[in-house]
Protein backbone atom coordinates (compact mmCIF):
# COMPACT_ATOMS: atom_id res chain seq x y z
CA UNK A 1 0.00 0.00 0.00
CA UNK A 2 2.61 2.22 0.86
CA UNK A 3 4.48 1.43 -1.92
CA UNK A 4 2.18 2.82 -4.55
CA UNK A 5 1.65 5.82 -2.93
CA UNK A 6 5.79 6.80 -2.97
CA UNK A 7 5.21 6.27 -6.74
CA UNK A 8 1.93 8.25 -6.75
CA UNK A 9 3.53 11.37 -5.01
CA UNK A 10 6.90 11.08 -7.19
CA UNK A 11 4.78 11.11 -10.60
CA UNK A 12 2.56 13.78 -8.83
CA UNK A 13 5.34 16.27 -7.60
CA UNK A 14 7.38 15.48 -10.44
CA UNK A 15 5.01 16.98 -12.60
CA UNK A 16 4.44 20.02 -10.56
CA UNK A 17 8.45 20.58 -10.05
CA UNK A 18 8.75 19.88 -13.86
CA UNK A 19 6.11 22.32 -14.85
CA UNK A 20 7.29 25.05 -13.07
CA UNK A 21 10.45 24.37 -14.11
CA UNK A 22 9.06 25.01 -17.74
CA UNK A 23 7.43 28.38 -17.06
CA UNK A 24 10.46 29.24 -14.91
CA UNK A 25 12.53 28.48 -17.85
CA UNK A 26 10.74 30.24 -20.66
CA UNK A 27 10.15 33.59 -18.37
CA UNK A 28 13.98 34.01 -18.61
CA UNK A 29 14.19 35.08 -22.32
CA UNK A 30 11.09 37.00 -21.56
CA UNK A 31 13.03 38.22 -18.66
CA UNK A 32 15.99 39.00 -20.67
CA UNK A 33 14.24 40.93 -23.19
CA UNK A 34 11.78 43.28 -20.42
CA UNK A 35 15.14 44.01 -19.26
CA UNK A 36 16.72 45.44 -22.24
CA UNK A 37 13.89 46.81 -23.55
CA UNK A 38 14.19 44.72 -26.97
CA UNK A 39 12.03 42.15 -28.17
CA UNK A 40 13.38 40.15 -31.18
CA UNK A 41 10.69 39.47 -34.19
CA UNK A 42 8.94 36.14 -34.28
CA UNK A 43 10.26 35.70 -37.98
CA UNK A 44 14.14 35.80 -36.35
CA UNK A 45 13.74 33.17 -33.94
CA UNK A 46 11.55 30.68 -36.12
CA UNK A 47 14.46 31.15 -38.58
CA UNK A 48 17.18 30.25 -35.68
CA UNK A 49 14.78 27.54 -34.20
CA UNK A 50 13.54 25.44 -37.14
CA UNK A 51 16.91 23.70 -38.09
CA UNK A 52 17.93 23.67 -34.57
CA UNK A 53 14.20 21.66 -33.67
CA UNK A 54 14.11 19.53 -36.68
CA UNK A 55 16.76 17.54 -34.99
CA UNK A 56 16.19 18.57 -31.34
CA UNK A 57 12.24 17.92 -31.06
CA UNK A 58 13.01 14.21 -32.41
CA UNK A 59 15.65 13.12 -30.40
CA UNK A 60 14.39 14.77 -27.27
CA UNK A 61 11.15 11.75 -28.03
CA UNK A 62 14.09 9.35 -28.23
CA UNK A 63 16.04 10.63 -25.42
CA UNK A 64 12.85 10.48 -23.20
CA UNK A 65 11.81 7.09 -23.90
CA UNK A 66 15.19 5.18 -23.77
CA UNK A 67 16.23 6.81 -20.50
CA UNK A 68 13.15 6.86 -18.95
CA UNK A 69 13.43 3.17 -17.67
CA UNK A 70 16.78 3.19 -17.11
CA UNK A 71 16.62 6.70 -14.62
CA UNK A 72 13.73 5.62 -12.76
CA UNK A 73 10.78 8.15 -12.62
CA UNK A 74 12.41 10.87 -9.65
CA UNK A 75 15.76 10.59 -11.60
CA UNK A 76 13.66 11.25 -14.97
CA UNK A 77 11.69 13.94 -13.44
CA UNK A 78 15.04 15.73 -12.11
CA UNK A 79 17.69 14.84 -15.11
CA UNK A 80 15.40 16.40 -17.63
CA UNK A 81 15.39 19.80 -15.88
CA UNK A 82 19.47 19.60 -15.23
CA UNK A 83 19.85 18.03 -18.50
CA UNK A 84 23.49 16.36 -19.52
CA UNK A 85 22.07 13.11 -19.09
CA UNK A 86 24.56 10.89 -21.39
CA UNK A 87 27.83 12.67 -19.95
CA UNK A 88 26.51 12.72 -16.60
CA UNK A 89 23.07 12.05 -14.83
CA UNK A 90 22.42 8.35 -16.58
CA UNK A 91 26.33 7.56 -15.85
CA UNK A 92 25.98 8.49 -12.48
CA UNK A 93 22.53 6.45 -11.53
CA UNK A 94 23.68 3.50 -13.13
CA UNK A 95 26.89 3.68 -10.84
CA UNK A 96 25.04 4.14 -7.58
CA UNK A 97 22.46 0.98 -8.73
CA UNK A 98 25.43 -1.15 -9.47
CA UNK A 99 27.37 0.10 -6.52
CA UNK A 100 24.79 -0.49 -4.35
CA UNK A 101 23.44 -3.84 -5.22
CA UNK A 102 19.97 -3.10 -7.12
CA UNK A 103 18.00 -3.32 -10.41
CA UNK A 104 17.06 -0.59 -12.14
CA UNK A 105 13.51 -1.59 -12.02
CA UNK A 106 13.30 -2.32 -8.70
CA UNK A 107 11.53 0.50 -6.04
CA UNK A 108 15.34 0.09 -4.42
CA UNK A 109 17.04 1.47 -7.47
CA UNK A 110 14.41 4.09 -7.73
CA UNK A 111 15.57 5.67 -4.55
CA UNK A 112 19.49 4.81 -5.10
CA UNK A 113 19.12 6.35 -8.23
CA UNK A 114 17.54 9.04 -7.41
CA UNK A 115 19.65 9.97 -4.94
CA UNK A 116 22.75 9.79 -6.68
CA UNK A 117 21.30 12.56 -9.80
CA UNK A 118 19.80 14.38 -6.87
CA UNK A 119 23.23 14.54 -5.26
CA UNK A 120 25.08 14.66 -8.94
CA UNK A 121 22.34 17.66 -9.68
CA UNK A 122 23.29 19.48 -6.53
CA UNK A 123 27.16 19.26 -6.68
CA UNK A 124 27.41 20.17 -10.83
CA UNK A 125 25.04 23.53 -10.00
CA UNK A 126 27.35 24.78 -7.25
CA UNK A 127 30.80 23.82 -8.94
CA UNK A 128 29.36 25.67 -12.39
CA UNK A 129 28.34 28.94 -10.28
CA UNK A 130 31.56 29.03 -8.14
CA UNK A 131 33.61 28.77 -11.41
CA UNK A 132 31.43 31.59 -13.12
CA UNK A 133 31.78 34.01 -9.61
CA UNK A 134 35.19 33.10 -9.61
CA UNK A 135 36.32 33.93 -13.40
CA UNK A 136 34.14 36.47 -14.04
CA UNK A 137 37.24 38.95 -12.83
CA UNK A 138 39.52 37.77 -15.61
CA UNK A 139 37.22 36.91 -17.98
CA UNK A 140 37.28 40.61 -20.31
CA UNK A 141 41.02 40.57 -20.48
CA UNK A 142 40.88 36.76 -21.83
CA UNK A 143 38.29 37.89 -24.55
CA UNK A 144 39.49 41.01 -25.69
CA UNK A 145 40.02 41.54 -29.14
CA UNK A 146 43.42 42.21 -29.06
CA UNK A 147 44.77 39.66 -25.99
CA UNK A 148 46.43 36.66 -27.11
CA UNK A 149 43.60 34.59 -26.37
CA UNK A 150 41.74 36.35 -28.89
CA UNK A 151 42.35 34.03 -32.48
CA UNK A 152 41.77 30.92 -30.19
CA UNK A 153 38.25 32.37 -29.19
CA UNK A 154 37.72 32.70 -32.94
CA UNK A 155 37.86 29.07 -33.69
CA UNK A 156 35.97 27.67 -30.71
CA UNK A 157 32.87 26.01 -33.15
CA UNK A 158 36.01 23.75 -34.90
CA UNK A 159 37.59 23.25 -31.82
CA UNK A 160 34.06 21.67 -30.15
CA UNK A 161 32.93 19.70 -33.68
CA UNK A 162 36.59 18.32 -33.87
CA UNK A 163 36.79 16.48 -30.71
CA UNK A 164 32.92 15.49 -30.39
CA UNK A 165 33.41 14.80 -34.19
CA UNK A 166 35.94 12.32 -33.94
CA UNK A 167 34.08 10.46 -30.97
CA UNK A 168 31.47 9.87 -32.57
CA UNK A 169 33.71 8.85 -35.68
CA UNK A 170 35.85 6.28 -34.29
CA UNK A 171 32.35 4.43 -33.30
CA UNK A 172 30.68 4.76 -36.40
CA UNK A 173 32.91 5.69 -38.77
CA UNK A 174 30.86 4.01 -41.89
CA UNK A 175 28.28 6.38 -41.10
CA UNK A 176 29.98 9.77 -41.18
CA UNK A 177 31.52 9.11 -44.53
CA UNK A 178 28.28 10.09 -46.31
CA UNK A 179 27.32 13.29 -44.57
CA UNK A 180 30.61 14.63 -43.99
CA UNK A 181 31.22 14.40 -47.94
CA UNK A 182 28.10 15.45 -49.31
CA UNK A 183 28.50 18.84 -46.77
CA UNK A 184 31.62 19.28 -48.15
CA UNK A 185 30.54 18.87 -52.23
CA UNK A 186 28.01 21.54 -51.00
CA UNK A 187 29.89 23.82 -49.64
CA UNK A 188 32.29 23.52 -52.33
CA UNK A 189 29.13 24.87 -54.82
CA UNK A 190 28.19 27.69 -52.47
CA UNK A 191 30.20 28.34 -49.89
CA UNK A 192 27.85 31.05 -48.18
CA UNK A 193 25.59 28.23 -46.78
CA UNK A 194 25.30 28.69 -43.17
CA UNK A 195 25.07 25.80 -40.66
CA UNK A 196 21.13 26.60 -40.26
CA UNK A 197 20.62 25.47 -44.21
CA UNK A 198 23.58 23.02 -43.62
CA UNK A 199 22.51 21.20 -40.55
CA UNK A 200 19.12 19.94 -41.92
CA UNK A 201 20.78 18.73 -44.45
CA UNK A 202 23.16 16.72 -43.34
CA UNK A 203 20.80 15.01 -40.94
CA UNK A 204 18.66 13.90 -43.87
CA UNK A 205 21.44 12.92 -45.51
CA UNK A 206 23.14 10.92 -42.73
CA UNK A 207 19.92 9.38 -41.40
CA UNK A 208 18.72 8.08 -45.21
CA UNK A 209 22.37 6.83 -45.52
CA UNK A 210 22.46 5.05 -42.12
CA UNK A 211 18.87 3.33 -42.67
CA UNK A 212 20.28 2.20 -46.36
CA UNK A 213 23.42 0.87 -44.87
CA UNK A 214 21.24 -0.65 -42.23
CA UNK A 215 19.18 -1.88 -44.62
CA UNK A 216 21.68 -3.66 -46.70
CA UNK A 217 23.17 -4.94 -43.51
CA UNK A 218 26.96 -2.90 -44.41
CA UNK A 219 26.46 -1.90 -40.06
CA UNK A 220 27.13 -5.44 -39.19
CA UNK A 221 30.37 -6.23 -38.20
CA UNK B 1 28.96 48.14 -17.75
CA UNK B 2 27.86 44.91 -20.09
CA UNK B 3 24.59 44.05 -20.92
CA UNK B 4 25.44 40.79 -20.92
CA UNK B 5 26.96 39.85 -17.64
CA UNK B 6 25.31 42.76 -15.72
CA UNK B 7 23.41 42.35 -12.32
CA UNK B 8 20.00 41.51 -13.74
CA UNK B 9 22.14 38.55 -15.68
CA UNK B 10 23.40 37.39 -12.76
CA UNK B 11 20.15 37.68 -10.30
CA UNK B 12 18.75 35.07 -13.08
CA UNK B 13 21.28 32.77 -13.08
CA UNK B 14 21.30 33.03 -9.25
CA UNK B 15 17.29 32.16 -9.07
CA UNK B 16 18.55 29.23 -11.84
CA UNK B 17 20.67 27.87 -9.08
CA UNK B 18 18.39 28.14 -6.02
CA UNK B 19 15.54 26.08 -8.04
CA UNK B 20 17.65 23.73 -9.12
CA UNK B 21 19.07 22.39 -5.75
CA UNK B 22 15.94 23.25 -3.98
CA UNK B 23 14.07 20.80 -6.76
CA UNK B 24 17.04 18.06 -6.07
CA UNK B 25 17.16 18.25 -2.10
CA UNK B 26 13.23 18.05 -2.25
CA UNK B 27 13.81 14.88 -4.59
CA UNK B 28 16.47 13.83 -2.02
CA UNK B 29 15.08 13.99 1.16
CA UNK B 30 11.91 11.94 0.18
CA UNK B 31 14.00 9.30 -1.81
CA UNK B 32 16.40 9.08 1.53
CA UNK B 33 12.81 8.45 3.41
CA UNK B 34 11.82 6.03 1.40
CA UNK B 35 14.84 4.12 1.28
CA UNK B 36 15.13 4.03 5.49
CA UNK B 37 11.33 2.58 5.34
CA UNK B 38 12.66 0.24 2.30
CA UNK B 39 15.57 -0.83 4.94
CA UNK B 40 18.74 0.03 2.70
CA UNK B 41 21.46 0.73 5.33
CA UNK B 42 22.36 4.34 6.03
CA UNK B 43 26.01 3.60 4.97
CA UNK B 44 24.96 2.32 1.58
CA UNK B 45 23.44 5.74 1.24
CA UNK B 46 25.80 8.00 2.27
CA UNK B 47 27.92 5.61 0.16
CA UNK B 48 25.42 6.94 -3.07
CA UNK B 49 25.91 10.26 -1.99
CA UNK B 50 29.65 10.36 -1.59
CA UNK B 51 30.33 8.36 -4.91
CA UNK B 52 27.88 10.51 -7.31
CA UNK B 53 28.73 13.53 -5.44
CA UNK B 54 33.10 12.36 -6.33
CA UNK B 55 31.38 11.13 -10.01
CA UNK B 56 29.90 14.72 -10.58
CA UNK B 57 32.95 17.01 -10.36
CA UNK B 58 35.07 16.10 -13.28
CA UNK B 59 32.57 16.31 -15.80
CA UNK B 60 31.17 19.67 -14.16
CA UNK B 61 34.35 20.83 -14.35
CA UNK B 62 34.21 19.87 -17.84
CA UNK B 63 31.26 21.88 -18.59
CA UNK B 64 32.17 24.43 -16.58
CA UNK B 65 35.12 24.52 -19.03
CA UNK B 66 32.60 25.00 -22.25
CA UNK B 67 31.19 27.82 -20.21
CA UNK B 68 33.90 29.73 -20.09
CA UNK B 69 34.63 28.95 -24.45
CA UNK B 70 31.01 30.26 -25.21
CA UNK B 71 31.35 33.23 -22.89
CA UNK B 72 33.69 34.65 -25.20
CA UNK B 73 30.47 35.39 -27.67
CA UNK B 74 28.12 35.14 -25.10
CA UNK B 75 29.37 36.57 -21.75
CA UNK B 76 29.28 33.71 -18.86
CA UNK B 77 25.96 34.49 -17.71
CA UNK B 78 23.64 33.24 -20.58
CA UNK B 79 26.19 29.76 -20.54
CA UNK B 80 26.05 29.45 -17.93
CA UNK B 81 22.34 29.08 -17.27
CA UNK B 82 21.77 26.86 -20.66
CA UNK B 83 24.36 24.46 -19.22
CA UNK B 84 22.69 24.62 -15.62
CA UNK B 85 19.16 23.42 -17.06
CA UNK B 86 18.56 20.81 -19.95
CA UNK B 87 21.91 22.64 -21.42
CA UNK B 88 24.16 20.19 -23.52
CA UNK B 89 27.00 21.37 -25.60
CA UNK B 90 26.06 19.73 -28.63
CA UNK B 91 22.36 21.31 -28.01
CA UNK B 92 23.49 24.88 -27.21
CA UNK B 93 26.54 25.65 -30.05
CA UNK B 94 24.48 25.16 -33.13
CA UNK B 95 21.20 26.61 -31.38
CA UNK B 96 23.09 29.96 -30.83
CA UNK B 97 25.10 29.10 -34.09
CA UNK B 98 21.35 29.08 -35.98
CA UNK B 99 20.14 31.96 -33.85
CA UNK B 100 22.75 34.47 -34.56
CA UNK B 101 22.47 33.16 -38.46
CA UNK B 102 19.03 34.42 -38.80
CA UNK B 103 20.24 38.08 -38.67
CA UNK B 104 22.38 37.03 -41.45
CA UNK B 105 25.88 36.93 -40.29
CA UNK B 106 28.04 33.79 -41.09
CA UNK B 107 30.34 34.58 -38.40
CA UNK B 108 28.86 33.13 -35.58
CA UNK B 109 30.41 32.50 -32.05
CA UNK B 110 33.47 33.65 -33.61
CA UNK B 111 32.31 37.11 -32.39
CA UNK B 112 31.43 38.69 -29.40
CA UNK B 113 27.78 39.37 -30.04
CA UNK B 114 27.30 43.52 -29.12
CA UNK B 115 23.45 43.23 -29.92
CA UNK B 116 21.05 43.29 -27.46
CA UNK B 117 18.64 42.01 -30.03
CA UNK B 118 20.53 39.41 -31.60
CA UNK B 119 21.54 38.69 -27.87
CA UNK B 120 17.66 38.25 -27.07
CA UNK B 121 17.50 36.09 -29.84
CA UNK B 122 19.72 33.83 -28.90
CA UNK B 123 18.58 33.40 -25.30
CA UNK B 124 14.82 32.48 -27.44
CA UNK B 125 16.14 29.99 -29.50
CA UNK B 126 18.09 28.11 -26.54
CA UNK B 127 15.39 27.72 -24.60
CA UNK B 128 12.59 26.84 -27.06
CA UNK B 129 14.78 24.34 -28.54
CA UNK B 130 15.88 22.52 -25.37
CA UNK B 131 12.15 22.69 -23.59
CA UNK B 132 10.72 19.76 -25.39
CA UNK B 133 11.92 17.18 -22.93
CA UNK B 134 10.41 18.97 -19.93
CA UNK B 135 6.74 19.77 -22.25
CA UNK B 136 7.18 16.08 -23.07
CA UNK B 137 7.81 14.47 -19.68
CA UNK B 138 5.28 15.71 -17.46
CA UNK B 139 2.38 13.69 -19.78
CA UNK B 140 4.44 10.88 -21.42
CA UNK B 141 7.13 9.35 -18.24
CA UNK B 142 3.53 7.32 -16.17
CA UNK B 143 2.88 5.67 -19.61
CA UNK B 144 6.13 5.24 -20.43
CA UNK B 145 6.87 3.35 -17.54
CA UNK B 146 4.01 1.28 -18.06
CA UNK B 147 5.91 -0.65 -21.19
CA UNK B 148 5.96 1.56 -23.74
CA UNK B 149 9.42 1.81 -23.97
CA UNK B 150 10.04 -1.84 -24.71
CA UNK B 151 8.90 -0.95 -28.38
CA UNK B 152 12.16 1.24 -28.24
CA UNK B 153 14.26 -1.42 -26.75
CA UNK B 154 13.03 -4.41 -29.41
CA UNK B 155 14.58 -1.73 -32.56
CA UNK B 156 17.78 -1.31 -30.44
CA UNK B 157 19.99 -1.66 -32.98
CA UNK B 158 18.16 0.42 -35.90
CA UNK B 159 17.64 3.09 -33.12
CA UNK B 160 21.15 3.27 -32.01
CA UNK B 161 22.41 3.91 -35.27
CA UNK B 162 19.63 6.35 -36.51
CA UNK B 163 20.78 8.73 -33.20
CA UNK B 164 24.12 8.61 -33.94
CA UNK B 165 23.85 9.33 -37.76
CA UNK B 166 21.84 12.37 -36.91
CA UNK B 167 24.21 13.55 -34.00
CA UNK B 168 26.63 12.74 -37.23
CA UNK B 169 24.69 14.92 -39.65
CA UNK B 170 25.01 18.06 -37.53
CA UNK B 171 28.57 17.32 -36.64
CA UNK B 172 28.89 17.11 -40.71
CA UNK B 173 27.33 20.55 -40.63
CA UNK B 174 30.10 22.13 -38.87
CA UNK B 175 32.80 20.21 -40.18
CA UNK B 176 32.40 21.14 -43.55
CA UNK B 177 32.24 25.00 -42.50
CA UNK B 178 35.35 24.53 -40.91
CA UNK B 179 37.11 23.15 -43.88
CA UNK B 180 35.77 25.16 -47.08
CA UNK B 181 33.34 27.55 -45.68
CA UNK B 182 32.91 31.34 -46.59
CA UNK B 183 33.04 34.05 -44.31
CA UNK B 184 32.52 37.80 -44.18
CA UNK B 185 35.29 39.15 -46.21
CA UNK B 186 36.73 41.68 -44.45
CA UNK B 187 36.32 39.86 -41.02
CA UNK B 188 39.52 37.23 -40.04
CA UNK B 189 39.12 33.94 -38.04
CA UNK B 190 35.13 33.73 -39.57
CA UNK B 191 36.25 31.78 -42.55
CA UNK B 192 37.78 28.69 -43.00
CA UNK B 193 41.42 28.88 -43.11
CA UNK B 194 44.54 27.94 -41.37
CA UNK B 195 43.06 28.43 -38.25
CA UNK B 196 39.76 26.76 -38.03
CA UNK B 197 41.26 23.91 -40.04
CA UNK B 198 44.37 23.44 -37.12
CA UNK B 199 41.82 23.72 -34.44
CA UNK B 200 39.73 21.32 -35.80
CA UNK B 201 42.56 19.00 -36.98
CA UNK B 202 44.34 19.26 -33.75
CA UNK B 203 41.33 18.94 -31.70
CA UNK B 204 40.53 15.88 -33.20
CA UNK B 205 43.72 14.60 -32.78
CA UNK B 206 44.00 15.37 -28.74
CA UNK B 207 40.71 13.27 -28.89
CA UNK B 208 41.75 10.62 -29.96
CA UNK B 209 44.86 10.56 -28.28
CA UNK B 210 43.34 11.23 -24.98
CA UNK B 211 40.58 8.55 -25.87
CA UNK B 212 42.94 5.98 -26.71
CA UNK B 213 45.24 6.68 -23.43
CA UNK B 214 41.68 6.32 -21.50
CA UNK B 215 40.84 3.15 -22.97
CA UNK B 216 44.43 1.12 -23.02
CA UNK B 217 44.87 2.10 -19.80
CA UNK B 218 41.62 2.23 -17.57
CA UNK B 219 41.91 5.60 -16.67
CA UNK B 220 38.17 5.78 -15.60
CA UNK B 221 38.31 9.76 -14.58
CA UNK B 222 40.38 11.21 -18.12
CA UNK B 223 37.01 9.92 -19.49
CA UNK B 224 35.05 13.31 -18.90
CA UNK B 225 38.04 14.87 -19.24
CA UNK B 226 38.64 14.17 -22.84
CA UNK B 227 36.53 16.27 -24.73
CA UNK B 228 36.96 19.84 -22.95
CA UNK B 229 41.15 19.14 -22.32
CA UNK B 230 40.69 18.70 -26.61
CA UNK B 231 39.10 22.03 -26.96
CA UNK B 232 41.08 23.71 -24.62
CA UNK B 233 44.55 22.25 -25.90
CA UNK B 234 43.21 22.90 -29.59
CA UNK B 235 42.81 26.34 -28.56
CA UNK B 236 46.42 26.76 -27.27
CA UNK B 237 47.47 25.74 -30.44
CA UNK B 238 45.37 28.11 -32.53
CA UNK B 239 46.94 30.65 -30.34
CA UNK B 240 50.41 29.61 -30.69
CA UNK B 241 50.04 29.81 -34.50
CA UNK B 242 48.93 33.57 -34.07
CA UNK B 243 51.67 34.28 -32.33
CA UNK B 244 54.66 32.12 -34.46
CA UNK B 245 53.09 31.90 -37.75
CA UNK B 246 53.76 35.36 -39.84
CA UNK B 247 50.61 37.48 -40.32
CA UNK B 248 49.64 36.51 -44.11
CA UNK B 249 50.19 32.61 -43.44
CA UNK B 250 47.64 32.75 -39.71
CA UNK B 251 45.09 34.89 -41.26
CA UNK B 252 44.42 32.83 -44.14
CA UNK B 253 41.05 32.07 -45.21
CA UNK B 254 40.76 29.86 -48.38
CA UNK B 255 37.25 31.03 -49.41
CA UNK B 256 36.97 34.97 -47.66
Amino acid sequence: MKNRTYANSVHFYGILWDITALALFLLIPVGICVHLGVWPKGEFVLKGLLPVAMLFYPTSVIEVFTYTPLLGAGGTYLSFVTGNITNLKLPCGLNAMENAGVRANSEEGEVISTIAIATSSIVTTLIIAVGVVAFSPVLPYLTDDNSVFAPAFDQVVPALFGALGISYFMKHWKLAIVPNAAIILLLLCSGKLATGVLIPVGVVISLLSAHLMFKKGWLDK
Amino acid sequence: MDFKSDAFMYTVGALVVVFVIAQSVFFLVRAWRRAKELGIETSTLKKTVSSGALFTIAPAIAILATVLTLSGALGLVLPWIRLTVIGAISYEVPAAEAAIEAFGSTAGLSREVTDPTVFSTIAWVMTLGSIMPLVLVPFMLKKIQKGLGKVAAKNGKWADAMSAAAFIGLISAFIGRAVVGKGEAEIIGDGAGVMSLSALLSSMLFMFILQKIADKFQIKWLQPFAMPFSMILAMVVVMVLSLVLPESVAALEWRG
